[in-house]
């Protein structure tokens, strides 16, 4: 073969190898799926979804919902104490457990009602306002129960091996102040330093 | 000399093949109170690696005090070594439609050496009459 015709040839056969060089490995995966990444010091997406699922199903599976005197029950949402290292948004365990006793049809959340007197939703909580101003009647219906909790984190460590325990401790109270329900769902991740990015 | 060879290689060997084998014994009450709602299952299976280490026993159900239907799938460690393994439990309704569920996860968890475990899930809803759950084995 003349190196004329070569020199094209191998020019061609460079410029993908180039192009793939430049071009990124950024892709989709599952949410909780088994490509998702897996750090020992952080609460992970995947946790959050377990640590739900697992309030949930118990929640569901205690009857604790089904004892008020008209279905479904009200939820209010209170206080999700966070003992961890690390500065987390507790809607991330909280928002799922809401949206999944919503899709259950056993509770409903309240959006006006919230701690110290704030509410999740101010412009429903005006309109709450004016309805009942206009009704010249109290139309609220008062939550049956309240959901509060706390998310402690663990360490331990041995040589280059280190280990997190997440506990997602929470709580389910009736009007009369007692906790009707209490769960906690524990996580533990174990990985050497190399693989936790210290 | 060659005989002490031989043995000290059959000690090693030995060491070597119980290294990571811890398996489980067990005891529960002979007489059950409790009765198991089995109920017949039908099974696809396609990694054969991993039935070979952990297979399904049986399967039961029950309905939860506000009618939500309960599963328990019980399992069994075929080997002599700790495996790990993920599930996902998937609901459907009554019209066989999946019910997609926010706080559908896949549970990643270990069972020992010839151990017996039981894995149960609650349905999302009351309308969910039927299940499937998958089985994949853990990297």
């Amino acid at each position: 073969m003349k190196p004329k015709i070569l020199i094209p040839l191998i020019v061609a056969a460079a410029i993908p190898v180039f192009m793939a060089g430049c071009a990124t490995d950024a892709h989709y995966v599952q949410t909780g799926g088994r490509e998702n990444i897996v750090s020992v010091g952080q609460i992970n997406i995947q946790d959050y979804i377990q640590a739900a699922s697992a309030a949930t199903q118990e929640l569901l599976s205690s009857g604790a919902l089904d004892k008020v005197e008209k279905t479904p029950a009200v939820l209010a949402m209170s206080r999700i104490v966070n003992n961890t290292g690390q500065q987390i948004d507790t809607d991330l365990l909280t928002k799922k457990i809401r949206v999944a006793l919503l899709q259950s049809g056993k509770a409903v959340t309240t959006t006006t009602m919230g701690l110290g007197g704030t509410s999740e939703d101010p412009l429903a909580k005006g309109m709450q306002q004016e309805n009942e101003f206009m009704n010249d009647q109290k139309v609220t219906r008062l939550p049956d129960f309240s959901l509060s909790g706390k998310i402690i984190q663990t360490r331990a460590s041995n040589g280059n091996t280190h280990q997190s325990t997440f506990s997602f401790q929470l709580s389910l109270t009736d009007k009369n102040g007692l906790a009707v329900w209490e769960g906690e769902k524990e996580i533990t991740k174990q990985g050497t330093r190399s693989s936790i990015g210290f | 000399m060659k005989t002490f060879h031989l043995l000290a290689l059959c000690g090693l060997c030995a060491v070597a093949g119980l290294t990571g084998c811890t398996t489980v014994n067990s005891v529960e009450n002979a007489n059950k109170e409790g009765q198991r709602n089995m109920v017949a299952d039908q099974r696809a299976v396609t990694d054969h690696s991993l039935v070979k280490k952990v297979a399904v026993v049986g399967v039961n159900t029950a309905m939860t005090p506000g009618g939500v239907l309960r599963v328990q799938v019980e399992l069994q460690n075929r080997t002599r070594s700790m495996q790990r393994f993920n599930y996902h439990f998937e609901w459907f309704d009554a019209n066989g439609m999946q019910v997609n569920n926010v706080t559908s996860a896949l549970v990643p968890d270990q069972i020992e050496g010839r151990e017996n475990k039981m894995i149960s899930a609650v349905a999302p809803t009351p309308n969910c009459k039927d299940f499937r759950v998958k089985f994949i084995e853990a990297e």
